[in-house]
């Protein structure tokens, strides 16, 4: 055998647990989805791309969908900037970075389930710790019906996904910052250049990747969002945080009607593979050189 | 050489652990199968009673037989193995093996596992959707006519009949209205009111005094629990959902946006608790267990919580009557679940029969009640303590068997709810009911 023939082995495992973990079961799905299979029964009957119209006309999965694009709008809007902002006060090496890179990375490490609990108790309208926090601070007009607010909820959940997720990105970001050569940023100082445009014009540009690469893991991840949603407000009040991932699981397991969900499934595959792909362009063009 | 030998093992080692990996795979889920066809295989299950016998083909008498018992009662374990021990020496060729579910997986698998007959001689199983369906799939064996319906009351088995049959005999009994602070209403002279003017003047009362009227989980389970005795006497047809499921009603129909209205009217005088829409259950609960809500409007299956909380409360059972005194048919809402059936597959019928009849003795069924804190469907049971008592005083009023588990569609129930949610939220009923009914429309095909 030649060596580069030998060298296809090494693909094999990867290549089967690929096939088995993931395309199989997509395939699975695909197939599902042209058929009204309710999860447990042994028969079913296809019915070729109806699921598919039913879906494009169904109230709740446009709900879900709109919320959907909320939700992630605003959690890239924050993550993205706070992270930078506290990021460029942790660039430096210190005792108290670090420390604080650490407290900030904390919520990572929870369960979302955790989260979502933790911040439902500190939600609640009337027994919860921030408008009780509010109120001491004599800012009672500030209160909110955080989770129960139909315009609110989706964006109270959002703030949650950015908090659990901000001390990740942080580290990014911190990295990207360190890889910038100091002397770049001396010369502009000694030019002259104030604060701001020292950011904009040298530190910025040269942060692209590394903001690139936020933007886009925060893009999808807040898209795929589950857990929080879940354990938070399940999808309510009134559908107004109802987004594409708890809508499948209710058609599948609350309402057994599995053809449908997968159906519902495979749209949304091809919504995270679109907005993917559009982001991989993006990030292309947006590289940076020296 | 040395280069290929290596590459080898490590090819083998990777695939090795490839096949392990799919071999697990298929190894559980082969063994979840041979669990759900082997009675006698308890290992994922809690089993109780005696020792596993072998299988006996037929029973004839003089025979053992070993009946298989299914439910998703973990809580009540200890006190059925009690009373299977009883049944047990009482019927020393009788043996019972019970496995328990988690009710969540319950409802999705029990219908399976009963499939061949060989788990769920005697099983249990949920009003409503999951009763149709394995109605439907021929898996109860007819128990009309026998002796022991006798020992029910007769208007709380009705949600097992189907056709003219009894196919199951619900065991429990819950009444999904709200709970009231009795002293509390004492303190202000106040009656359960038996219309909805004196409804609203009570509430108005309530609040006066610095109260929150009624507490509301308006975030979780609040709106499926209240909708039952606010929507009993607005539609006293008892399958208006089945109605709206047949698309022969609307929610666009006086009767729901009535209902609706009277949410908004409850919510718009400040007599739910601020922010009723982001409270939860536990929340709500605090607020009542405090004193500082005279009404919580859940259900029976909440005193025994509360009263842990809070021990000194007096708690009694009313429900909102949204009509004039002389218009209001039903006094309440009861909910009769955990339905014994005998699995139409079984081989032995007769002693999964005879287990039924051992449950519904009003002395063991006492046992079972005042173990678990459940009150039961069976007639002239003495329970023991307050919280008990005070649900028993319901079973001669005129009560209604739960409107929202009379709907089978699972979106369509969300509609429903959702639209008393969107009121609460500020929407007119009108408007709320308008987009749950295009819910509906969607789910049934209009």
């Amino acid at each position: 055998m030649k060596p580069g023939k030998r060298l296809i082995l090494f693909y094999l495992p990867g290549t089967v647990l690929y096939l088995a973990l993931f395309v199989y079961p997509t395939l699975t799905g695909l197939y599902y989805s042209i058929t009204d299979w309710d999860g447990l029964s042994p028969s079913y009957r296809y019915v070729g791309a109806d699921n598919y119209a039913r879906l494009a006309e169904d109230i709740v999965f446009r709900k879900s969908f709109a919320n959907n694009l909320k939700f992630m709008l605003a959690v890239v809007l924050v993550q993205t900037a706070v992270s930078l902002a506290l990021a460029l006060q942790l660039t430096k090496k210190n005792k108290r970075t670090v420390a604080l890179r650490a407290l900030f990375f904390v919520p990572t490490v929870l369960s979302s389930v955790s989260v979502g609990f933790i911040w439902t108790f500190i939600y609640d309208p009337s027994l919860g710790a921030l408008n009780g926090l509010l109120e001491k601070l004599g800012l009672g007009a500030l209160t909110q019906n955080w989770l129960g607010d139909m315009d609110l909820a989706i964006f109270s959940v959002a703030a949650v996904q950015a908090w659990a997720h901000i001390g990740q990105m942080i580290v990014l970001y911190v990295a990207g910052l360190q890889a910038i050569p100091r002397e770049l940023l001396e010369a502009a100082r000694l030019d002259g250049g104030t604060r701001g445009q020292v950011f904009r014009k040298v530190t910025w540009p040269l942060l692209a990747p590394a903001a690139a690469i936020v933007v886009s893991y925060t893009t999808i991840q807040s898209f795929k969002a589950f857990d929080l949603v879940f354990t938070m407000t399940g999808g309510g009040p009134a559908y107004s945080t109802e987004i594409l991932s708890t809508f499948i699981y209710g058609a599948a397991f609350t309402n057994g009607t599995f053809g449908f969900a997968s159906a519902a499934s495979v749209v949304f595959l091809a919504l995270i593979s679109l907005i993917t792909y559009l982001q991989f362009r993006l990030l292309r063009a947006d590289r940076v050189s020296y | 050489m040395r280069y290929k030998s290596k590459l080898v093992t490590l090819l083998v080692a990777a695939t090795a652990l490839t096949a392990a990996l799919s071999a697990c795979g298929s190894a559980s889920s082969n063994g979840n199968s041979a669990n759900g066809g082997a009675p006698n295989d308890a290992s994922p299950s809690v089993s109780a009673g005696s020792s596993s016998e072998a299988p006996s083909s037929s029973a004839p008498s003089g025979e053992k037989a070993t009946i298989s018992f299914i439910h998703w009662r973990g809580e009540d374990a200890k006190a059925f193995d009690a009373i299977i021990g009883k049944f047990e020496r009482e019927n020393p060729n009788i043996t019972v093996e019970t496995q328990v579910f988690p009710s969540d997986q319950y409802q999705s698998t029990a219908q399976a596992k009963l499939a061949d007959g060989s788990v769920g001689d005697v099983f249990a199983s949920f009003p409503g959707a999951q009763f149709a369906s394995i109605a439907k799939a021929g898996l109860y064996a007819d128990l009309s006519g026998a002796a022991f319906l006798s020992n029910f009351l007769p208007s709380l088995i009705e949600a097992g009949q189907r056709d003219g049959k009894q196919l199951a005999v619900p065991y429990q009994l819950v009444y999904n209205i709200p709970i009231y602070n009795a002293d509390i209403f004492a303190k202000y002279g106040l009656e359960p009111p038996k219309d909805w003017n004196g409804f609203l003047a009570a509430a108005e009362k309530l609040k006066s005094e610095g109260l929150v009227p009624i507490a509301f989980p308006g975030a979780d389970i609040g709106p499926g629990q209240f909708m039952n005795p606010m929507v009993m006497n607005n539609a006293p047809d008892p399958d208006i959902f089945a109605k709206l499921e047949a698309g022969e009603t609307k929610l666009t129909d006086e009767w729901w946006v009535k209902t609706l209205s009277q949410f908004k009217e409850l919510n718009d005088k400040g007599y739910f608790q601020k922010d009723a829409l982001g409270t939860k259950d536990q929340g709500a609960g605090a607020l009542f267990a405090q004193g500082k809500a005279a009404i919580l409007a859940t259900g029976s299956y909440q005193l025994a919580q509360n009263k842990k909380n809070n021990p000194e409360l007096n708690q009694k059972l009313l429900a909102p009557i949204t009509v004039s005194e002389d218009q209001a048919v039903y006094e309440g809402i009861h909910t009769t679940t955990f339905m014994l059936g005998v699995n139409a597959k079984s081989k032995h019928p007769e002693e999964a029969k005879k287990f039924i009849e051992f449950l519904s003795r009003k002395d063991i069924a006492g046992e079972y009640a005042n173990a678990t804190g459940q009150n039961v469907t069976v007639k002239d049971v003495e329970y023991t303590s307050d919280e008990l008592k005070t649900v028993a005083e319901w079973t001669d009023k005129k009560t209604r068997f739960q409107p929202r588990f009379t709907i089978t569609n699972a979106e369509i129930q969300k509609a429903v709810t959702s639209s008393i949610q969107a009121v609460l939220g500020g929407n007119s009923p009108e408007q709320a009911a308008r987009e749950a009914q295009a819910i509906v429309d969607q789910q049934i095909g209009k």
